[in-house]
This record gives structure tokens, C-alpha cells and sequence, in this order.
């Protein structure tokens, strides 16, 4: 559990020294807030959430962070070019219906856009497939299949194909091994349990 | 706002006004500005009445005032009795009350009844002084700014200076926003549900439909009728075509079915009411021709008709560039009156104009009255709003 719990703060801390002070700050699938209460207390960012979930709205605006219940692309249509300094997505980006859409407007309404995400590259989920033959469950997915939201999992290989394919730069990446905090020294796509990235255009 | 607030019975236990959570008994006060007011319209009254009420006690600091804004055919008595034998409390009992979302065990509510409305506060049905008789047709314009306006007087008059929050549903909504557009230093949050920032076009041919009933009724005569007498044919037919546009096909539908009333049978090929809903309509309008006035109906109505924050101030986000409060927009999945994206898009601009906002929507099939609802999810999102500390905008770091 306490595992779980470290694990959620990985977001935090990257991404926490990858925000600039008092930026303007979306966070797509923002959840309950924690991230971008983080980012408030640390960074004095101006946030704000989207989620699809009344309850977690409801949590975002009991903690003080503003959050707007709807649909992502919607919100993002919504706004200008350059409106935010940054959006960020996560642990969201496999949940997406249409990711390329998602990150494409997210890139048009940010100037940098940054996507957490878990590697399901890295060799224990590949192996979990191979041995289990099951919809994966770990420490991080916990749920068995009928209970778990829809799913689009990419690995680290997929994700910077589709960022060379469109265009997209990466100015920054971070790859963890399986315990979410070592740095990957190498062969990021089987050893890197989770990836963050920043990306401009 | 429809009248049927669902009550538990009146039964030989303790009196209904004692009960926890309930303010109890209260009475409404009088804010008499003796000064000209000038209306948006450039018309003017030589001064006005307010009637309001307030509940909780205002703190020794004067920091925790809070605004309730009511709609079109509501009132200033939002919550408590006036008399223990009331057969229901003020419109918003269940949301204000000591220990409630709205707590008046830590928050002051004020609450007044609008300037053009007829339930004590100066409107068509007050008497002008220069004739003593009722303004009638003669009375100014008003739009939802006047309102905002004359409610500011009665607030420098509380010498309250800044309140914790402005609240309101549908119109109330509306007068929440523009106070905290107009006296940006006044609000801090605001708290505006199934509202708009512009009028539809929808919602205006549904007004006019309201109002030609009330003016081919030819007891309106122009707007010049008896304080008891005037339109009531008409006003009736209004509120009954308004009542179902603040409810929806479904909740018509689960509270009366096609269900016929116990003298249809016989009835069948007659225009009498054979179904409940029909004798429901009938019974609302009833009660609504017996406390409202016909020509304020008229005149908050076409004030409605008139909010367009958009066109008054060039665009949403010129609108609310100099907003100070955070805000949080409710909408209703079933309300079709002012339906969910239009609340979207109050949040989407104040968002756009850089200003703190959130929206959250809830999936009642109540329709437009659905922020009247008994909802533990509503409850808990309001008072996590006002009760939180508020965000330190430290831009100085």
C-alpha cells in the first residue's frame, strides 16, 4: 500500500521541478486535485482541472482547486491558442478516447504539454501478460477487468513513434524503472516502469 | 420556481419550525431608500423599498455576509416560517438552516426581494406616490442590473462592504454574477445554478408567451387594474405553461403518469380535468395568482429577456474581466430551460477572462427547478465551497 502511495507522487515530484512558477496550469483528468493542490502550494500556479466525475469535482473545489466537469476536448476547443503555460496529462493519456486528438488540441491551447504515463513496455507487464494471461493487476492496477475503467495502454515505443510521426518535439523525458524513482540507464521500452515527457511544438 | 417543495406531513410531533436545521420563526424587514434611483432605462423612482430577511448573526467583523438571490417568481423569505401554522417554509429551507450547506450557524444570509417584484419590495403594484395609485404600466424598466444596484444600497445600508458569497438559481443566478461584475469588490465567491450569461431565445418566446396571455386577458387593461383585480385568467395561463418549463418529460411523467383524477371516469368526453397533471397545473396556478402580481410578472420577465452580459459589455470576457470572486456554476443535466451548456459557457469565459471557476453538473431528471433539490451531492459541494479557506492569489512570489 504504502508502495501505491509513493507511487502516486511521482507526478508530483517530476513534474512539481518541471513547473514554472505561477504558470497557467490545465491538468486533463485532473481527478480529485491532488496534483494541482501540489502545484498551488509549491509553485503559486493559477490551476484548473477537468474531469468527467461529479465526485471529484466536488473533491477539487472542497480543496480550493478550481475544476470544470465535462469533456476534455470540449475544454479544450474552448480556448485560445497559447492560453495556458501548461497542460498536463496524468496518467490519463490511456484512458483517452482519441489520444492523438487530445494531444494535438492540448499542444494548440498549451505551450508546453506534459504526459505521465505507465510503460506497458516495461518486461513485468509484458511478462504478467505472457505468464497471467490476464488483464494486467498490480500495485498500480488494481481492479480485475470488470471492474476497471476503459483502457488503452501504450508503451514508451508507441508514444515516441507517435510524437516523431506528428511532429511533435520532446523537450524533456524522464524514464523510472519499476520502482517509479530510479532512473532508466537504458532500453527505456522494457525497463522503464513509468515515462513522463514534455512536449512542445 | 415551481410552489411544490414535497413536505413531510404535518403530524402531532414537534412543531415543524423547531426542528434541527431550521432557522424557525422569522420576519422580513423593510430597507426604505428615501433617494432617487435611476434605472438603467434612464427612468427614475423618487426612492424605493426593499423587503428582506436575514438569518444568523453578522459576525464583529462584518466578513460573513451571505447574498441569496431568488428567481423570477421567488422571494425574499428564503428559508423559516413566519407563522407556526405556514404550510411551508421559505423556497431554500432546505439548504440554509443552522448546520445546513448554507450554515447560518457561522454565515449572516440576506436575502431581499427584487426591486420590480410585488412581494413587499417597491414594483408595478406599489403605489406612486404622485397619483396614489398603483405604478401599473408607469413603472421604470428594470433590468437585472437595477436589481443588482438597488440590492447593493441595501447592503451599504447592512454596512455590509464585501460578502462571503453571492447564491442564486436561474435568475438568481444571474444577479449573483452581475454583483460580482458590478461591485467586483463586494463578492468574493459566487455560487450561480442553472442560469446563463444571455437569455436564449428559447426562454424569450416562452416569456412573451407568458406575457401575451397576461396582456390579451382584458382585465389587464394596460396595465391599469385594482391592487385584488388585474389579469388573473392570464397570469394563470402564464405560470402554468412556465411551471412545465421548470420540470422535465420525466419527472412529469414518474409524479403523474398518465394517472387520472377519481372524477374522470365519467368524464371522458368533456374539457373538464381528467388528468392529475391537468388539475396540478391548475392548482399551481392558483396559488401563484394569489401571491404575485401580474405586472411584475411583465416587467422580471422582459429584464430577463434583456440579460445579455455578452452584448452589455462587448463580450463575456469584457464582462468578467473585472470579477474579483471565484465562482462555481452549477448546471442540471435535465434543465432545458437554461441547459447545462449554457452554464459551461458562464465558466468557460470567466475561465477564458483568467478567473478562478469551476462547474460541476448533476444528473437529476428534475429539470430547470432541479437547484431546489434535496441533494446530499449539491449540499456537499456548496458547503465545500464556502467553507474552505480561501485560496491565498499570492501573485507577489
Amino acid at each position: 500500500m504504502s508502495q501505491r502511495i509513493e507511487k502516486q507522487t511521482v507526478d508530483m515530484r517530476i513534474i512539481g521541478e518541471w513547473v514554472e512558477k505561477q504558470a497557467r496550469v490545465l491538468d486533463l483528468g485532473c481527478g480529485r486535485g491532488e496534483l494541482l493542490d501540489y502545484l498551488l502550494q509549491t509553485k503559486h500556479v493559477s490551476g484548473v482541472g477537468v474531469d468527467i466525475d461529479f465526485t471529484r469535482i466536488a473533491a477539487c473545489v472542497r480543496r480550493g482547486v478550481t475544476a470544470y466537469q465535462g469533456d476534455m476536448m470540449a475544454f479544450l476547443r474552448a480556448f485560445p491558442e497559447k492560453h495556458f503555460d501548461r497542460v498536463i496529462l496524468s496518467r490519463t493519456a490511456h484512458e483517452l478516447n482519441r489520444p492523438a486528438e487530445v494531444i494535438l488540441e492540448a499542444l494548440r491551447v498549451g505551450r508546453a504539454l506534459t504526459v505521465g504515463f505507465v510503460n506497458h513496455g516495461f518486461w513485468k507487464n509484458r511478462l504478467y501478460g505472457l505468464v497471467e494471461g490476464r488483464k494486467l493487476r498490480n500495485s498500480v492496477y488494481t481492479t480485475e477487468w470488470a471492474e476497471s475503467r476503459p483502457a488503452n495502454p501504450l508503451s514508451i515505443a508507441d508514444f515516441e513513434d507517435f510524437c516523431h510521426t506528428k511532429g511533435i518535439r520532446i523537450t524533456r523525458r524522464v524514464h523510472l524503472l519499476g520502482d517509479w524513482k530510479t532512473p532508466c540507464p537504458a532500453f527505456p521500452n522494457l525497463l522503464a516502469g513509468y515515462a513522463l515527457y514534455d512536449l512542445a511544438r | 420556481m415551481t410552489d411544490d417543495v414535497d413536505l413531510p406531513p404535518a403530524g402531532d410531533s414537534a412543531p415543524r419550525h423547531l426542528a434541527p436545521g431550521d432557522v424557525g420563526l422569522v420576519q422580513p424587514h423593510d430597507f426604505v431608500h428615501a433617494h432617487p434611483f435611476t434605472f438603467k432605462s434612464g427612468q427614475t423612482l423618487p426612492g424605493f423599498t426593499l423587503r428582506y430577511e436575514t438569518y444568523g448573526a453578522l459576525s464583529a467583523t462584518r466578513d460573513n455576509a451571505v447574498l441569496i438571490c431568488h428567481a423570477l417568481s421567488g422571494d425574499h423569505h428564503c428559508a423559516g416560517w413566519h407563522a407556526p401554522s405556514d404550510r411551508r417554509p421559505g423556497w431554500w429551507n432546505n439548504l440554509i438552516g443552522p448546520g445546513k450547506a448554507v450554515d447560518t450557524g457561522r454565515f449572516f444570509v440576506i436575502c431581499a426581494n427584487v426591486l420590480g417584484g410585488c412581494q413587499g419590495s417597491t414594483g408595478p403594484s406599489s403605489i406612486d406616490p404622485a397619483t396614489g395609485r398603483p405604478y401599473g404600466s408607469s413603472f421604470p424598466f428594470v433590468t437585472i442590473r437595477d436589481m443588482v444596484h438597488a440590492q447593493k444600497l441595501l447592503l451599504d445600508h447592512l454596512g455590509i462592504a464585501e460578502v462571503h458569497a453571492a447564491i442564486g438559481g436561474s435568475m438568481g443566478g444571474m444577479t449573483a454574477l452581475l454583483s460580482a461584475i458590478e461591485f467586483p469588490g463586494l463578492v468574493r465567491r459566487v455560487v450561480a445554478m442553472a442560469t446563463t450569461a444571455r437569455e436564449s431565445t428559447q426562454a424569450i418566446a416562452f416569456n412573451e408567451v407568458g406575457r401575451q396571455a397576461i396582456m390579451q386577458d382584458p382585465a389587464w387593461n394596460r396595465g391599469d387594474y385594482p391592487r385584488e383585480g388585474g389579469p388573473r385568467v392570464g397570469l394563470a395561463i402564464a405560470r402554468m405553461m412556465a411551471h412545465i418549463t421548470y420540470v422535465s418529460d420525466a419527472s412529469m411523467d414518474r409524479k403523474f403518469g398518465r394517472r387520472k383524477k377519481d372524477t374522470a371516469a365519467a368524464d371522458a368526453y368533456t374539457f373538464d380535468p381528467q388528468f392529475e397533471v391537468e388539475g396540478y397545473l391548475r392548482h399551481q396556478a392558483q396559488s401563484f395568482i394569489n401571491r404575485f402580481d401580474a405586472n411584475s410578472y411583465l416587467y422580471i420577465s422582459r429584464a430577463l429577456d434583456q440579460f445579455d452580459l455578452a452584448q452589455a459589455y462587448g463580450s463575456l470576457e469584457q464582462a468578467f474581466a473585472p470579477v474579483q470572486a471565484e465562482s462555481l456554476v452549477v448546471g442540471f443535466a435535465s434543465d432545458w430551460l437554461f441547459p447545462p451548456g449554457q452554464n459551461r459557457e458562464v465558466v468557460l469565459a470567466l475561465l477564458r477572462a483568467g478567473k478562478r471557476a469551476s462547474y460541476a453538473e448533476l444528473a437529476t431528471d428534475l429539470g430547470h427547478d432541479s437547484f431546489l433539490l434535496e441533494s446530499d451531492e449539491l449540499y456537499g459541494l456548496i458547503r465545500g465551497f464556502l467553507e474552505r479557506e480561501a485560496v491565498a492569489f499570492d501573485f507577489a512570489i
